[in-house]
């Protein structure tokens, strides 16, 4: 897996994290398997994943997570979504690469 | 951005007889049908993260229905994908039955928690009747299958 692809699951990972911690009453539990459940299920497989990574792209994600709630943003039309910077043009992706906005330190999916 | 199914669902996301029998493989189908509407970017990322969330019990399952979800950075709007399969799809679901209808619910990561679960919630009222899930397995074509589902929806 490339360190692009482990990124964007390890962003959606915390997604599922954020949303099985959103309290509900066990009766409005959606799935037969309670969230009590699944949420070690979910850490362990970020755990894993976390282990693919190389170390400087986590700390690169946990950087960003910690200060803006998520680790990864998206670029649209050259602009990073989650500061509005426009991007210069030489910051194109290139296959799997990797990138951080030099503005706020997001990761950066281009889409 | 509306939180009702019946904006989400477009004919094209529609797949009227899904010719496999493994829920993985489904999964896999319904991801790629959405990434052909542009409503998902990369499917195979996002089948990963199905795969994941079916191993530990995601789905809400029963009565030959299943409801998958995902919030993920691959969705680019939320949508509604929505498959038949006549032969039955083997989901482990608790009472045995296999599944004859899909309801797969995607939100990109800008929608709340909340807002995603409530988009859950309709989807799985929607198909909580007989009547319903009937009329929605016997429907002729996606256009019949689409107006049942508007014309059902909260």
């Amino acid at each position: 897996m490339s360190a692009r692809d482990a990124v964007v699951q390890l962003h959606d990972l915390d997604l599922l994290i954020e949303e099985l911690r959103t309290a509900r009453p066990a009766g409005r539990q959606r799935s037969a398997v309670p969230d009590a459940v699944r949420l070690p299920a979910v850490q362990r497989a970020r755990t894993q994943l976390i282990r693919q990574l190389e170390r400087r792209w986590f700390s690169a994600y946990e950087r960003a997570r910690q200060r803006y709630g998520r680790g990864v943003t998206a670029v649209r039309d050259r602009v990073c979504q989650g500061c509005f910077i426009t991007l210069p043009t030489a910051a194109a992706p290139a296959g799997d690469t990797l990138m951080v906005c030099e503005s706020c330190g997001r990761i950066l999916y281009w889409i | 951005m509306s939180t009702t199914i019946g904006p989400a669902l477009h004919t094209s996301l529609l797949i009227l007889e899904l010719g496999l029998r493994k829920r993985e493989s489904a999964l896999l189908e319904m991801a790629r049908r959405a990434h052909l509407r542009g409503a998902v970017r990369e499917p195979e990322l996002l089948h990963s993260l199905l795969v994941l969330s079916e191993r530990i019990g995601g789905a809400v399952v029963g009565k030959g229905v299943a409801v998958a979800d995902a919030r993920s950075l691959t969705v680019v709007e939320p949508h509604v994908v929505v498959a038949r399969s006549r032969r039955g799809i083997d989901w482990d679901a608790p009472d045995g039955e296999a599944v004859r209808l899909v309801l797969l619910v995607l939100s990109p990561p800008e929608i709340p928690p909340a807002t995603h679960q409530q988009s859950i919630a309709r989807a799985t009222v929607l198909v909580r009747s007989a009547r319903t899930r009937q009329k929605l397995l016997e429907a002729g074509d996606a256009d019949e299958v689409e107006s049942l589902l508007r014309e059902l929806s909260p």
